[in-house]
C-alpha cells in the first residue's frame, strides 16, 4: 500500500497560493478555514523562499495522540482523517500540530469552537465515499476517485507533490541531483522521522 | 464596403509600423539610455554577473537570510519564527510550532500518569483509613443546644463553589482520563456525545465557580488568618492519629491549609488558567493555551485530590456535614472540635446564635 506524503520544493514555489484557491474551491471550505495555506520566508529578501503548508498526515500524528475522543484515524495509506460526529471542539489537537492544520470554524467566548476542519489529503471522512454528507463535512474525496490531491495537482510549478512517499521522493531526489541544491525536505523530519533528510545523500555524491 | 477595407489596410500598416518602432527599441536599449540619461542612470545599468556575486546586498538587522543572491534559508532555524503569510490569522505565519510537542509529551505523559495515579491512590488510601479508623464520633452526648456555625451567606456560597466544583472535576476527569476508562466501555458516539455535554457544562459552569470562589475568599478569610496554634496543629495533624485532637479557634489548622493551599493558591492557578483557555476569541497564541493548559491540569488534579481530604472529613466526622448544610452545631460537637471558638461564642466575642434551643430552626408560621 502507498504511503501518502506531501513535500513542498522550496526551490519550486512562486508563492501564487493557486494551491490554497484549488483547496478551497475544490473543498468549499468553511469561511475562515483554509485548510492549506503559504508561509513566506525571508519575504522581500534575497534568497526569499515560500512553503505551502498543510496536514502533513504525520506517522506519529500529534493531533490523534492528544484528542479526548480519539476522533481520528489513520487510513491504509497512511491519511490522518477524523470524525466531525465525534469532535467536541476542545482544540487540543491546535495546540498539538506543529503544522497549524487543524482548524476551528468558529472562535467564539466559553470555548465554543465549532468542529474541527483540517485537510483531508482529498480523502474525504468516515462517510460513504462521495456521498453528499461527506461533502458537507469533509470536502471531496478525490483519492476515491482515483485522483490525487487537488492542491498538488494544480501547483504551476509542481513545487507540490502529493502521492505515494517513494514515488515522490524519487521525483525529488532526481530534482535535487540535477539542480545541485535544496536538499533538504521540508517539514518529513517532523511529520515522518526516520526519512526526514532523503535527498541529502544524492546530492553528495 | 470600400471604407471597410481602407480601414482594416490602415490599421495593419499602423500595427506594422508599431512592431519595426519597438523591435527597433528592445535592440539598443542601452545606447538610447546613455544618449538621453545623465551619467547615475547609466550607472545603474545592468552589471556583469560576477561582478554582483561579489557584493550581495547587506542584511537587515535581525534578517534570517542568508548572506548571497539566492541561498535558501537555514530551515532548522527560521521554521519556528514567524515569517510572511498571505492568508490572514493568528500565527499562520509560523511554519513550525515546536512547543506543541512539549505540551503533548508533559499532558500525556505525567500529567495523565502521575495525576491518574494520584486520584486513584488518595480515594483508596482514605477508604483504608476509614475502615481501620471508622467516623469521628462525638465523644459526650449532645447538649440538644444549638450555635450557628455557617449562616446562610456562608452556606449557599459553600455549596455553590461545591456543587460548580463537583461537576467541573467530573467533566474535567471525562476530558482528561475518559478516553482511557470511559470510552473503551461506552464506546465512541456515547463517550463523544457525553464530553461535548461535559464541555459545555465545564465551560459555563467554570465562570460561576470563579466567581463564588472569589465571593468565598472574601466571606471565610477573616476566620482563616493561621497562628501559632494553627501549624502545631498541623504538625501533629490535629490529634487525628492519637485520637485526641487537640484545640482551634472556628477553622483548625487543616481547615486554614485547605483555605489558603486551595481555595486561594489552587483557586488562581485554575481560574486564571481556566479564563486563558476560555476565549479562544481573545486570539490566544498556541504556546500560553497549551502552558495554560497544563497549569490548568496540574492544578485541578491537585484540587481534586485535596478535596476529597475535605470531603472525607466533611463525611466522616459526625456532625460537620450537618453543620454545613443547617448552619447548626451541637455545643458538644463545638466544645469537642473547636473548642477555642466554643469558648468565643459562649463569652460572645465570636458570632454563633447561642440562644437557639431544641427548636433550632422555628417552623413556619411559628411565631
Amino acid at each position: 500500500m502507498a504511503r501518502m506524503k506531501f513535500i513542498c520544493d522550496a526551490e519550486r514555489c512562486i508563492e501564487c497560493n493557486g494551491c490554497v484557491t484549488a483547496c478551497k474551491s475544490e473543498h468549499e471550505v468553511p469561511w475562515g478555514v483554509n485548510r492549506r495555506r503559504l508561509v513566506t520566508v525571508n519575504d522581500g529578501l534575497p534568497g526569499e523562499r515560500s512553503i505551502s503548508v498543510a496536514c502533513m498526515h504525520c506517522t506519529d500524528a500529534p493531533c490523534m495522540a492528544v484528542c479526548p475522543v480519539d476522533c481520528f484515524y489513520k487510513t491504509e495509506e497512511g491519511v490522518v482523517l477524523h470524525d466531525k460526529d465525534l469532535c467536541i471542539g476542545c482544540g487540543y489537537c491546535f495546540y498539538a500540530c506543529p503544522f497549524g492544520a487543524p482548524q476551528f470554524p468558529q472562535a467564539g467566548a466559553f470555548g465554543l469552537r465549532g468542529k474541527m476542519d483540517k485537510c483531508t489529503f482529498c480523502a474525504g471522512g468516515p462517510e460513504a465515499n462521495n456521498t453528499e454528507v461527506e461533502f458537507k463535512k469533509y470536502g471531496r474525496n478525490r483519492l476515491a476517485e482515483g485522483k490525487l490531491p487537488a492542491c498538488a495537482e494544480m501547483c504551476s510549478t509542481k513545487a507540490l507533490l502529493a502521492g505515494d512517499g517513494n514515488v515522490i521522493a524519487t521525483i525529488y531526489k532526481q530534482r535535487v541531483a540535477t539542480r545541485k541544491k535544496g536538499p533538504e525536505v521540508w517539514g518529513w523530519k517532523m511529520a515522518y522521522k526516520e526519512d526526514g533528510n532523503i535527498a541529502a545523500a544524492e546530492v553528495k555524491s | 464596403m470600400k471604407l471597410a477595407t481602407w480601414g482594416s489596410r490602415t490599421g495593419a500598416a499602423l500595427l506594422f509600423a508599431l512592431g519595426v518602432a519597438m523591435s527597433a527599441s528592445a535592440q539598443a536599449p542601452a545606447k538610447a539610455d546613455a544618449t538621453k540619461a545623465a551619467p547615475p542612470a547609466a550607472a545603474a545599468a545592468p552589471a556583469p554577473a560576477a561582478e554582483a556575486a561579489k557584493a550581495p546586498p547587506a542584511l537587515a538587522p535581525n534578517s534570517t537570510a542568508n548572506i548571497g543572491w539566492n541561498k535558501p534559508p537555514e530551515w532548522s532555524k527560521v521554521e519556528t519564527l514567524p515569517q510572511y503569510a498571505s492568508v490572514p490569522g493568528r500565527e499562520t505565519n509560523v511554519l513550525v510550532e515546536d512547543h506543541g510537542h512539549k505540551w503533548r509529551e508533559l499532558r500525556n505523559g505525567p500529567v495523565t500518569s502521575y495525576g491518574g495515579y494520584l486520584l486513584l491512590i488518595v480515594p483508596v488510601l482514605l477508604i483504608l483509613f476509614y475502615f481501620i479508623k471508622g467516623p469521628f464520633k462525638l465523644h459526650g452526648a449532645p447538649t440538644g443546644k444549638l450555635i450557628e456555625r455557617f449562616n446562610s451567606l456562608e452556606r449557599m456560597t459553600h455549596w455553590t463553589v461545591a456543587i460548580s466544583f463537583l461537576v467541573l472535576a467530573v467533566s474535567g476527569i471525562f476530558i482528561l482520563f475518559g478516553k482511557y476508562f470511559l470510552l473503551p466501555v461506552i464506546g465512541a458516539s456515547a463517550f463523544s456525545a457525553l464530553t461535548v455535554f461535559g464541555k459545555t457544562l465545564h465551560n459555563f459552569v467554570g465562570p460561576l465557580f470563579m466567581f463564588s470562589l472569589v465571593a468565598m475568599f472574601f466571606i471565610y478569610v477573616k476566620d482563616n488568618f493561621m497562628g501559632g496554634s494553627d501549624f502545631a496543629w498541623l504538625a501533629r495533624m490535629g490529634g487525628i492519629l492519637s485520637g485526641k485532637e487537640m484545640p482551634s479557634g472556628r477553622f483548625n489548622g487543616g481547615e486554614k491549609a485547605w483555605f489558603w493551599l486551595g481555595t486561594v493558591v489552587l483557586g488562581t492557578v485554575v481560574c486564571v488558567s481556566g479564563l486563558i483557555l476560555l476565549f479562544p476569541n481573545w486570539n490566544t497564541g498556541r504556546e500560553l493555551m497549551a502552558s495554560a493548559n497544563i497549569w490548568h491540569a496540574v492544578g485541578a488534579v491537585l484540587f481534586m485530590a485535596l478535596s476529597l481530604g475535605h470531603i472525607y472529613m466533611g463525611l466522616a466526622t459526625e456532625g460537620a456535614y450537618k453543620g454545613m448544610r443547617e448552619g447548626y452545631v451541637d455545643e458538644t460537637w463545638a466544645q469537642e472540635h473547636h473548642s477555642e471558638w466554643y469558648a468565643d461564642v459562649k463569652s460572645g466575642k465570636a458570632a454563633g446564635d447561642k440562644d437557639k434551643g431544641m427548636a433550632a430552626q422555628p417552623a413556619a408560621g411559628d411565631d
